[in-house]
């Protein structure tokens, strides 16, 4: 007998007399994806386009990525014994922020994060706040857009979750913009938002996520790669238009260059 | 022996005649001229000439920000390595430096759609107007150990410029092309796709089809190695068969027919 793999769903106190985006969000999770952003552009189309072939092949790679991931299929989850036994570490390894060594110093006791935008109620979270939101905890290949990839294990409170902490999203709501304290800012589409491996992690290895993977907490965005999975993160914004940031690109990466759609 | 060998070849010509799409007079001259390569074979070489070599410059880009080859799910520094560069005297520092991988990156992806397409669209077109049957399949009396024997012991001899002919493929260039087309190509494409984070989540068996992320990658270079030692042999078959000829009638669609037969 072979049981049918399902989707885990998440219990998020749906609100049924709202019909609007933040009910679909918060009664639909598993089906979210194409329920929640529809027949919407953003599923399929990165924020800004580029020019010539190079933006072209941005769409097509990216409408192609979410046709195929129209289920909203997990990223391969690993045993154990995969996790790998010296996760590297990469990029900024320890912010030289002054408040964010401060934050260190005591433990991240006073460490907050600001939830803001398009939400019903905007607040601030402890790290307590998170830790007490219900958890997913995930053993995925990182994978890095350089080539190299490492396993490792991640606990942390579904994006999904905090926002729903926070009343969920109202009406216009596009992307969540993550900033972190060393000025890296990506924003991330309504489609992998809903998905329940992007977890924001407050643990790793069934540790305190570590200071070189981004202490106190990080961005897990399983189905892309390395770069858009931002350590070191200060506050969640939740917009209607990436226009405002940077050159509009709707990432730090994209503003310099790379594909903002980092399924490939 | 050499007027032996001579005979064999014509009646392999003659052999191959039926194949012979048309044949037109030149309004130049006497020489004679056939139609060897369609539009569609022509105009998908060079697209593809393009993309593959965007492909190759941009994946030795986005190759030397991580010079390491490793087989299964990991690979990190200082993980076990099936390859690295640093151990052939240039380190990863070195190799990072020779450029910065958004644009390996992003010109990789543009030209594997213009690969894909162009590819496809070759493969439909050849399919549909039956040039795939009926000059690359090999026909059944090709296929005896004799006429392969002696297809290779000519192409090592490096006699393949008296004994091709103009008017079709050679058995072992048939046999190469479809298993270049047919096999070797898609499993590069899929090692390509076995690497991608969203492409895996949506087809986790090409994580298990080539026994990991890392597994795909290494097969993936060294799938490009291969590649570029066909390309290798192939332009140095078009050389030893007449490159002006072979060249210009990728471009027009014409080449002319030997003076005497063959």
């Amino acid at each position: 007998m072979s049981k049918t793999k399902t989707m885990p769903t998440l219990d998020l106190g749906a609100r049924p007399r709202r019909v609007s985006r933040r009910a679909l969000l918060s009664s639909v999770p598993a089906l979210g994806g194409l329920l929640l952003t529809g027949c919407s552009r953003d599923t399929f189309v990165p924020p800004m386009v580029r020019g010539g072939l190079i933006g072209i092949a941005d769409v097509l790679t990216m409408s192609t990525n979410r046709l195929l991931l129209s289920g909203q299929p997990l990223a391969r989850e690993y045993q154990p014994s995969d996790i790998a036994p010296d996760f590297p570490t990469w990029g900024q390894t320890n912010p030289r922020d002054e408040k964010y060594q401060r934050l260190l110093r005591a433990g991240f006791a006073d460490w907050r994060l600001p939830v803001s935008g398009l939400v019903e109620r905007p607040l601030s979270l402890s790290l307590d706040d998170i830790k007490r939101l219900p958890s997913r905890t995930q053993i995925t290949a990182h994978v890095c857009e350089q080539g190299w990839s490492a396993i490792a294990q991640w606990t942390g409170a579904p994006l999904l979750q905090v926002l729903n902490a926070a009343g969920g999203v109202t009406s216009g709501a596009r992307y969540v913009v993550l900033d972190t304290v060393d000025g890296w800012y990506e924003g991330i589409d309504m489609f992998e938002v809903v998905h329940p491996q992007t977890i924001l992690a407050y643990r790793m290895n069934g540790d305190d996520l570590p200071i070189g993977n981004g202490a106190p907490l990080r961005l897990r965005l399983e189905r892309q790669c390395g770069y858009k999975n931002l350590k070191f993160l200060k506050s969640i914004q939740v917009v209607d238009s990436m226009a405002d940031f940077g050159k509009g690109t709707g990432g730090i990466n994209s503003d310099w260059g790379f594909h903002w759609y980092a399924g490939v | 022996m050499r007027n032996a060998e001579r005979a064999e070849a014509q009646t392999c010509v003659t052999g191959r005649e039926d194949s012979v799409v048309t044949s037109e007079r030149s309004r130049a001259g006497t020489k004679e001229w056939i139609a060897r390569h369609s539009y569609n074979v022509r105009i998908c070489h060079w697209i593809n000439v393009i993309a593959c070599g965007y492909l190759l410059v941009s994946g030795i880009h986005i190759f030397l920000d991580f010079p390491e080859l490793y087989w299964g799910h990991t690979g990190y520094q200082g993980y076990p390595a099936i390859f690295k560069l640093s151990d052939w005297g240039i380190s990863w520092d070195d190799a990072g430096a020779m450029g910065n991988r958004m644009w390996g990156r992003n010109y990789h992806f543009t030209f594997a759609w213009v690969f894909l397409i162009n590819g496809l669209m070759y493969v439909g077109w050849n399919m549909v107007t039956g040039q795939f049957r009926d000059r690359m399949l090999p026909r059944r009396d090709e296929l005896t150990l004799v006429n392969l024997r002696a297809d290779l012991r000519d192409h090592l001899r490096w006699l393949a410029r008296k004994r091709t002919s103009t008017t079709s493929y050679g058995t072992l260039q048939k046999t190469s092309y479809l298993l270049l087309i047919f096999v070797f190509v898609p499993l590069l494409t899929l090692t390509g796709l076995a690497q991608s984070p969203g492409f895996t989540a949506a087809m986790p068996a090409l994580l298990d089809m080539f026994g990991g992320r890392q597994s795909a990658r290494s097969l993936h270079t060294i799938g490009t190695v291969l590649l570029v030692l066909f390309v290798v042999v192939h332009v140095l078959e078009v050389l030893a068969a007449g490159a002006f000829n072979r060249v210009r009638s990728m471009i027009t669609g014409k080449h002319p027919l030997p003076e005497e037969g063959l």
